[in-house]
């Protein structure tokens, strides 16, 4: 701390230095009440400890209940690192921890790289120039490299195959022999079956020493074919299995081969494939159609002509609009997720809250919908996404000119960052549904075990029906309704996943199917990556309701854990 | 004419076939700004009571008067002091007072209102406390909150209901002064349900008693001839206070008695047990011992 005050002087650093130990001091109980809310308390040892509050107590608790937990956790990833190669799937084997941390790479990669064109694609004047200089500087660069590592991975090949060729051969002039060996004794066997047959027609032999010797011949024929296998096996292991810096050289040179390409793309989309370079070229498409307009001599020249302006300013127009076609990486899909589940939590709370609130206050409400309650609640999710599929897709035949669509998707429209359509609609109402239940009882619950001396208070304050709503009942019940939407939240994003998966909404779901679809030598990696992103992403919205619960609760909080 | 009147009323509760009257012929005649308590055993209906005089409840048969209007559903003219406070728990102290002055004077300026609100907040000495919640104050502060919320509804009559029940004796001596206090300063209808003989003596203009429930009603009236202030640390050498203390203690007892004789055949003797004995042998509960020795609770009965 001295070395940052040098400038100052001795009474006035320590001036500084107590003030910021009074402001440690201050905000420490903040801090703790901070982490108590978030629901954090594994922290509070470590912050406690930093203030050398009975440290011995807190680095128990630390190892307890961080170390011992972390300790876990890595003791299940090597049982995970040990046991994924040793179960082989048709799909390859399972993943170990570090393919999975690649596959994160990949996607991380691709997601930056996509970012970098979208940016390239938006970029204008000076600033587009600049970047194109740049990139191709760079680029120049990347071909360097990408070639003087293929030429390398090209004597790696070569070596290898001389290498693999030196022990391929003996093994090849093993098998040859090994097969002439065979028709040989083939030629033999079937020389003795002829004189066998001529002998048994002449009635000097019976037929069954025919029969015994055509059961001798299959048998050598089965340990013939078991040997020449054996030798077969051993040549494909040889050949399969080139050494791994074979394997290590060709990556890198694809990998630097991918990354030359991406340059290119990126130059393209600085150049000819700009937004703003498209646009002027459309002007100037029509601002040459103009002109040939007035220059024109027949009748069908200038309509020929006028058409091209109209066409040409159109298109001008459009392509002003245009955005750039981002490919789904799993960060988008998982944005769109949380976007997907955000929307169906906010319809089924919409729904829940007050219907909830008439269930609690009305005995003649709960009698008509505890069982429609009790019916719907246990229905899977699939099943309410096809009845969903059917019913709401019969609202818009054609999403494209669908009123609801072209409001939602229109450029003033503060939502349209939801890009909303058909399939986003059935998964957003299929977790509507799903998560619609929870929040519904317990708002029912909440509001019906209502503390009968508010009621009185209410009652002797005579107060009319809204405020009694607003001031007594909604507060009162408020932290079971949150408790009901937590567990909405968590129930929803359970079902959107599933949801996804089958109606092809884009999301996290979609994301797996499409992996499971597709089988390229990532996939299954990508799988379980995406397994830990729905894990992790649930677990965030839990505790942010979790927050939002303690908010809203006016007891101390232990009423929710 | 009396400011307050119970007009022989009938309370019961369950069904016609199988009725239980809690309080039967109920008289009660109630001066302006006298100080009443009612004083009776717990079980006797003292709540019922209460509740009848705010209007939570109605009675089956009679009426409740206030200044010769007869009185039905609960308001703000008959301010109420619940045993357990009844703030509400997601409010301050201020808002929780704030709301009752905001409804019951719904022309009230916002400027009046909080004036007004913290008027209360001061005379219960809450100040320092405004903006806290329920569940961080003691008994005793969120008894004096909902005093001040009571009294800021200006009522005619205020009613306590065992508003001091729940306060350790310290507490409750220290509000005791205080509502006294307030009400020497500001004169009102005071009726206050209590089970405790000095409380009554100490506060009251008159104590009257309950008798014991089911079909309770009102017994024998007792008159405090006492001047006011009343000093507590003195109270004690009183002839008056010991000689009314000891008079209602032994009218109440006798009550209590005569109630149990009452219901003498209703007396199921109980069968003579004693509780068995499941203490195990201190050496079983050693843990090393656990896998030797069999646990069972006939080790204990040996």
């Amino acid at each position: 701390m001295k070395v940052l005050l040098v400038g100052l002087g001795i009474a006035q650093q320590n001036l500084l230095i107590k003030f910021i130990m009074k402001l440690l001091s201050k905000i420490k109980y903040p801090l703790l009440k901070l982490i108590d809310i978030s629901g954090f308390k594994v922290l509070d040892p470590v912050v406690r400890l930093a203030y050398k509050e009975e440290p011995q107590k807190q680095v128990r608790d630390i190892i307890l209940y961080m170390v011992l937990p972390i300790i876990f956790i890595l003791f299940c990833v090597l049982i995970w690192n040990w046991a994924g190669p040793n179960h082989k799937t048709k799909s390859g084997e399972v993943p170990t921890p570090a393919k999975v941390w690649e596959a994160f790479q990949d996607s991380w990669r691709f997601d930056q790289r996509e970012n970098e064109k979208e940016e390239a694609f938006e970029m204008t004047g000076v600033d587009r120039e600049e970047a194109l200089i740049y990139v191709t500087g760079e680029l120049a660069k990347l071909k360097e490299a990408a070639a003087s590592l293929q030429v390398k991975s090209d004597d790696v090949a070569i070596e290898v195959k001389e290498q693999m060729d030196a022990k391929i051969r003996p093994v090849q002039v093993r098998l040859d022999s090994l097969k002439a060996a065979i028709k040989e004794a083939k030629a033999q066997r079937k020389a003795q079956l002829a004189t066998y047959s001529e002998q048994l027609i002449e009635g000097q032999r019976g037929s069954d020493s025919l029969v015994a010797l055509i059961e001798e011949h299959h048998v050598i024929a089965d340990t013939e074919k078991v040997d020449l296998k054996v030798v077969n096996d051993e040549l494909n292991f040889i050949r399969d299995n080139p050494p791994e810096r074979l394997k290590d050289a060709q990556l890198a040179a694809n990998k630097m081969a991918d990354e030359v390409q991406h340059y290119k793309k990126r130059i393209d989309y600085l150049t000819t494939g700009n937004r703003e370079i498209k646009v002027q070229m459309l002007e100037e498409k029509a601002a040459a159609a103009a002109a040939g307009l007035t220059a024109a001599t027949t009748s069908e020249d200038a309509a020929k002509q006028a058409k091209g302006v109209v066409s040409n300013t159109e298109k001008a127009i459009s392509a002003a609009d245009q955005k750039y076609p981002r490919a789904a990486t799993i960060f988008w899909q998982t944005w769109r997720s949380i976007a997907t589940v955000f929307v169906g939590f906010i319809i089924a709370a919409v729904i829940a809250i007050p219907v909830g609130i008439m269930c609690g206050l009305n005995r003649v409400v709960m009698a008509c919908l505890t069982p429609i309650i009790s019916i719907f609640r246990p229905v899977s999710p699939v099943v309410w996404l096809l009845i969903f599929q059917i019913i709401v897709g019969a609202f818009f035949p054609d999403p494209d000119t669908h009123p609801l669509f072209m409001f939602m998707n229109s450029p003033n429209n503060p939502l349209a960052f939801l890009q909303t359509n058909p399939a986003m609609v059935f998964s957003a109402c299929t977790v509507a549904v799903c998560a619609l239940w929870p929040a519904l009882v317990n708002t029912a619950l909440g509001v019906s075990a209502i503390d009968k001396d508010h009621l009185n208070v209410a009652k002797v304050l005579r107060l009319g029906f809204w405020s009694r709503l607003f001031k007594i009942i909604i507060p009162s019940s408020l932290p079971l309704v949150f408790a009901g939407l937590r567990i909405s939240l968590g129930v929803g994003w359970m079902v959107l996943i599933a949801a996804e998966a089958l109606s092809s909404s884009d999301g996290l779901g979609k994301f797996v199917w499409d992996e499971y679809q597709n089988g390229s030598s990532q996939s299954f990696a990508n799988i379980i990556l995406a397994c830990f992103v729905v894990g992790i992403i649930g677990f965030i919205l839990d505790r942010f309701m979790i927050v939002l619960q303690r908010l809203v609760s006016f007891d101390d909080g232990s009423a929710t854990a | 004419m009396s400011f307050l009147e119970i007009d022989n009323v009938n309370l019961g509760f369950g069904p016609p076939t199988s009725r239980t009257e809690v309080l039967e012929n109920i008289n009660l005649k109630v001066k302006e700004n006298e100080f009443v308590a009612i004083i009776g055993f717990s079980g006797s209906g003292k709540s019922t009571l209460m509740n009848l005089l705010a209007g939570l409840q109605l009675p089956d048969k009679g009426e409740v008067r206030l200044n010769g209007e007869v009185k039905g559903a609960p308001g703000p003219d008959r301010g109420i002091m619940f045993q357990n406070y009844s703030l509400l728990p997601w409010l301050s102290v201020f808002e929780n007072i704030e709301l009752a002055v905001r409804s019951v004077f719904p022309k009230m300026k916002k400027a009046e209102v909080e004036g007004h609100v913290m008027n209360y907040i001061d005379m219960v000495k809450l100040t320092p406390a405004r903006d806290r919640k329920p569940h961080e104050l003691s008994g005793g502060m969120r008894q004096r909150a909902s005093l001040a919320r009571t009294l800021s509804l200006k009522p005619e009559v205020l009613l306590l209901d065992e508003p001091l029940s729940a306060l350790d004796a310290l507490t409750r001596s220290d509000l005791q002064d205080e509502i006294l206090r307030i009400w020497e300063e500001d004169k009102r209808t005071v009726v206050m349900i209590t089970n405790d003989v000095d409380e009554a003596v100490l506060m009251a203009d008159r104590i009257i008693t309950l008798t014991m429930g089911p079909r309770a009603t009102l017994a024998k009236e007792f008159t405090v001839n006492m001047d006011r202030p009343r000093d507590r640390h003195t109270l004690n050498d009183h002839p008056e206070f010991m000689r009314l203390k000891s008079e209602i203690t032994a009218f109440l007892f006798a009550l209590n008695r005569e109630s149990k004789a009452e219901n003498k055949d209703e007396f199921i003797p109980m069968p003579d047990v004693q509780p068995k004995d499941f203490k195990l042998p201190s050496a079983t509960l050693k843990f090393k011992h656990l896998n030797k020795k069999v646990i069972s609770p006939s080790v204990g009965s040996k």
